[in-house]
């Protein structure tokens, strides 16, 4: 499988009868592991021996998510000590800003991903409080854990299932651990996802994750504030690392209404504000050629439609006049016929010509211009043309518009 | 033990230059009996790296005339004595005759992996190109980055929009170019700046960003569309292949001396017999087509096969040459490797592009192209503080004065003195102009390989082995490949 230009040596695989035999005994001994857990599972053994066998399981198949479930009941049933009404606060610090990998990893990648070293776990010892015992023993599983998951997630970065048991391990963390110290894992979590985006810049469980890991580490009840600008600044990174990244772009959309009421941004800044982004997306959408990114033409009509519908959940400028809104959706017109002119085989600006019109007659009150008619028709014929597939839009789009 | 003249050879091998090596590699598993001779008493041939010291040895060979083809015209210079507080010893540096970058998409980087050689290289990253522009009338000359793809261009505040688009549009064909033959076959013959104008509408200024990327050492309006278009696509595509930010790798210790290195070790532990300071002084060719082969200590030895190193004793009207300068400077140069791509590792070699008309002496500006590779002490060919530069370009006779300039220019706009250099070698060097495979190319060219198998199915015959997929040896760590580079 071709993923994202990552080489994979060809291994061409002959089936003698040895590598036959061999995977027979592949296949009998991992049935022989499913029926050892689920034994051991009904038998509510839920020990650090069934931890390892689920480990070694779930290492061969990921994807077997009734597993998964086994091994958080096996933590929060046997493993991790009985959570405690209140718990209180610890006085000495406990360095966690290393996560000890006790599962040691052969990709080199992670060991140059992860700032771990195994020399330093936690020495819990000297420590005789109860509290302290419960947290020490609470966080060895949760890191030894992760740990456990890291190669799985490099090796099977799309495995809904990785993703899930690692949040809920997290949160798991919020619940039983000091808030510090969840808080310190959580931040692990963000430069990890940093880098697992860096190898993959367009997964979207990446992004997901992210968006979880930000949500907790601004929540108040981890001490947290707002990220936004500095959210706003890693998709700004993201974009100019890959112009076509559909994520980064929506994040973007989706972080500009926080960033704006943070800033305290007034109507001039807004304006301003959307000034810079059209000047962004427009550059963007030169910066290509056939065939053409679609990612680039979302966030165009993403910010377009902040002009169309201003008071929206995705308001950049609000308080923008109906006046000046069709002054700036008429800027906006002439700067995309300036665009066809050498990219008459781009599909998006025909279609963005199109649409905009219609929308700002609308704005106007009034109906199309016999010019504006036959510019739209003429966009029309041309769409056929280009997208043929969509052959039907375009029809409904003819009765609509010759009205 | 028995004598070289005892055993009935399947094949003598003449040269371990790097096409010589591959071949031995290539041989290693296969059970011939092979003698691997050559002249020198090093590995490497003429792809040799070399200490100080050595490289002192080497030019007076080559002044002394002493069969030292291909190359010629060799002198040198240094600031100090070897060990004193400029130049450090002498077997600090591995100055390489054989500085070629190998692209990622590079056949030779699969059949490094298959043939399990590779875990005894380490590959290091080529991500950082240069452009040098004289152009500005009221500022200094300036480095300027080449754009490695789309998101460099989004970010090249120099390029207008239209010419954004233009240039995409070029790229996009570029690296598909075989699916769209229309476009460019009626043009196979023009030269690379007519197509790029006419059919692409690109401006002067990028057009010569785009002909750099061909690494041709011929002027642009001598560089034809068939020639140039393989290798920009094979540029651009082989972008990110091996990690983010960098097309190419260089193997660290010396380049291609480096894997001969390797491939002759390979040969010897599949059984090869490596003599050195041995030379082929004669050879006949018996009754039952086996060779009676002379070597220059006297032996006579008996071979079924004799392969000479094509690249000595070649007629001096057919061939091209080249005029090098290897030059030790006292300074990191560490902006000049430094990548702007997310998570790109930091380039060992960076390649530095003067266009024709960018230098000029007091009497001549360059009419051809000039290269300068740049390789950090990473490369592990000189001590830390200092770099090696590499300077190339097609000879004539007042090249060397051009290729001193040019280093002394990339000092100067990377704002170190030209007192810096610690150290300068000249040389030319020849090549067969009639050759498939061109030893001269600033890039490994795959298509030594198919000499090498060529070579390969003459020794083995028909055999259903398969050329340089070898199984680790018995007993050997077998640890996983994932053919990730070590950078």
């Amino acid at each position: 499988m071709a993923s994202h230009n990552v080489p994979r040596p060809a291994i061409i695989e002959v089936k003698t009868e040895q590598s036959r035999l061999r995977e027979q005994n592949q296949i009998d001994e991992y049935r022989a592991l499913v029926d050892l857990i689920d034994v051991k599972i009904t038998e509510h053994q839920y020990t650090l021996q069934v931890l390892e066998l689920t480990s070694k399981l779930l290492s061969k198949n990921p994807e077997y998510y009734t597993v998964w479930n086994a091994r958080r009941r096996l933590l929060t049933c046997g493993l991790f000590p009985k959570l405690s009404a209140s718990s209180s606060p610890l006085t000495a610090s406990q360095s966690t800003s290393q996560i000890g990998t006790t599962t040691t990893s052969s990709a080199d990648v992670s060991s140059s991903i992860t700032n771990s070293s195994t020399e330093s776990k936690e020495i819990l010892d000297n420590f005789d409080s109860q509290t302290h015992r419960k947290n020490g023993t609470t966080l060895e599983l949760i890191k030894s854990d992760l740990g456990f998951i890291f190669p799985l997630m490099i090796q099977y970065p799309k495995c809904y299932w990785i993703w899930n048991y690692r949040l809920w391990l997290l949160k798991e963390g919020n619940a039983r651990l000091e808030t510090h110290i969840a808080r310190d894992l959580w931040m692990h979590e963000l430069a990890l996802v940093g880098k697992m985006l860096v190898r993959d810049s367009r997964n979207f469980h990446g992004w997901g994750y992210r968006r979880n890991v930000v949500a907790e580490l601004e929540s108040p009840k981890l001490n947290g504030f707002s990220m936004a600008e500095a959210e706003f600044e890693y998709t700004t990174k993201m974009i100019k690392a890959n112009l076509s990244n559909f994520s980064a772009w929506h994040r973007r959309s989706k972080l500009i209404p926080k960033l704006l009421n943070e800033r305290k941004a007034d109507d001039a800044t807004r304006h301003d504000f959307l000034n810079s982004e059209f000047e962004l997306i427009t550059e963007a959408i030169y910066t290509d050629a056939y065939p053409y990114a679609q990612s680039v033409w979302f966030y165009y009509q993403f910010l377009m439609s902040t002009l169309i519908e201003p008071t929206g959940s995705s308001a950049i400028n609000p308080n923008c006049t109906l006046q000046d809104r069709i002054v700036y959706l008429s800027k906006q017109l002439i700067s995309l016929k300036d665009m066809l002119d050498g990219a008459e085989d781009c599909k998006w600006i025909y279609d963005a010509l199109l649409e905009y019109t219609l929308v700002l007659c609308r704005m106007r009150e009034r109906e199309a211009t016999p010019e504006e008619r036959q510019d739209c028709l003429l966009w029309l014929s041309e769409l056929r043309k280009l997208d043929p597939l969509r052959n039907g839009r375009w029809g409904d789009f003819r009765l609509a518009g010759s009205g | 033990m028995e004598s070289l003249s005892e055993t009935l050879w399947d094949v003598v091998i003449e040269g371990t230059g790097l096409r010589q090596s591959l071949l031995a590699l290539a041989l290693s598993r296969s059970d011939k009996k092979i003698l691997h001779v050559d002249q020198h008493d090093y590995y490497g041939s003429a792809e040799a790296a070399f200490g100080l010291q050595e490289a002192d040895e080497w030019v007076g060979n080559v002044a002394a005339d002493s069969l030292t083809l291909p190359f010629r015209n060799a002198s040198l210079w240094k600031a100090g004595v070897y060990g004193d507080e400029r130049l450090s010893f002498s077997r600090a540096y591995a100055l390489s005759l054989s500085p070629q970058i190998v692209y990622s998409t590079s056949q030779l980087l699969a059949q490094l992996v298959s043939s399990k050689v590779y875990k005894q290289l380490e590959f290091q990253a080529v991500g950082t190109w240069w452009i040098y522009d004289s152009s500005a009338i009221d500022a200094s000359p300036s480095l300027r980055r080449i754009p490695n793809g789309r998101e460099d261009i989004f970010e090249d505040k120099s390029i207008d929009l239209r010419a954004k688009r233009s240039l995409m549009k070029f790229l996009k064909f570029v690296v598909d170019y075989q699916s769209s033959p229309e476009t460019w076959e009626p043009h196979a013959t023009s030269s690379l700046p007519d197509f790029l104008s006419t059919q692409f509408k690109l401006p002067p200024h990028l057009q010569t960003v785009i002909i750099a990327l061909a690494l041709s050492l011929e002027t642009p309006d001598n560089t034809t569309v068939s020639y140039s278009l393989p290798r920009i696509a094979r540029h651009l595509t082989s972008i990110g292949v091996l990690g983010p930010g960098f097309g190419a790798v260089l193997p660290k210790w010396g380049g291609g001396a480096e894997i001969a290195q390797v491939a002759c070790r390979a040969g010897a532990v599949g059984g090869g017999v490596y003599v050195l300071g041995t030379g082929v002084k004669d050879a006949s060719t018996d009754a039952d087509g086996s060779s009676d082969v002379t070597l220059s200590n006297g032996e006579v030895v008996k071979t079924k096969l004799l392969l000479r190193d094509v690249s000595s004793g070649v007629p001096s009207d057919a061939v091209i040459a080249v005029s090098r300068i290897i030059a030790v400077v006292s300074t990191s140069l560490l902006p000049l490797f430094e990548s702007t791509i997310e998570g790109a590792p930091l380039s060992a070699v960076s390649v530095v592009v003067f266009p024709p008309n960018t230098l000029s002496t007091s009497d001549t500006a360059n009419t051809h192209p000039i290269y300068i590779m740049a390789h950090s002490n990473e490369t592990g060919e000189c001590p830390g503080g200092q770099s090696v530069l590499y300077a190339t370009t097609l000879y004539s006779s007042n090249r060397k004065a051009l290729l001193k300039i040019a280093i002394d220019s990339l000092l100067l706009s990377t704002q170190n003195a030209a007192d810096a250099v610690l150290y300068s070698l000249h040389y030319e060097q020849t090549a067969p102009s009639f050759g498939i495979a061109n030893p001269l190319d600033l890039a490994f060219d795959d298509r030594m390989l198919e000499d090498v198998k060529c070579d390969w199915k003459k020794v083995v015959g028909e055999v259903d082995a398969k050329f340089m997929r070898f199984e680790d040896w018995a007993g050997m760590n077998n640890e996983q490949v994932d053919g990730d580079c070590d950078y």
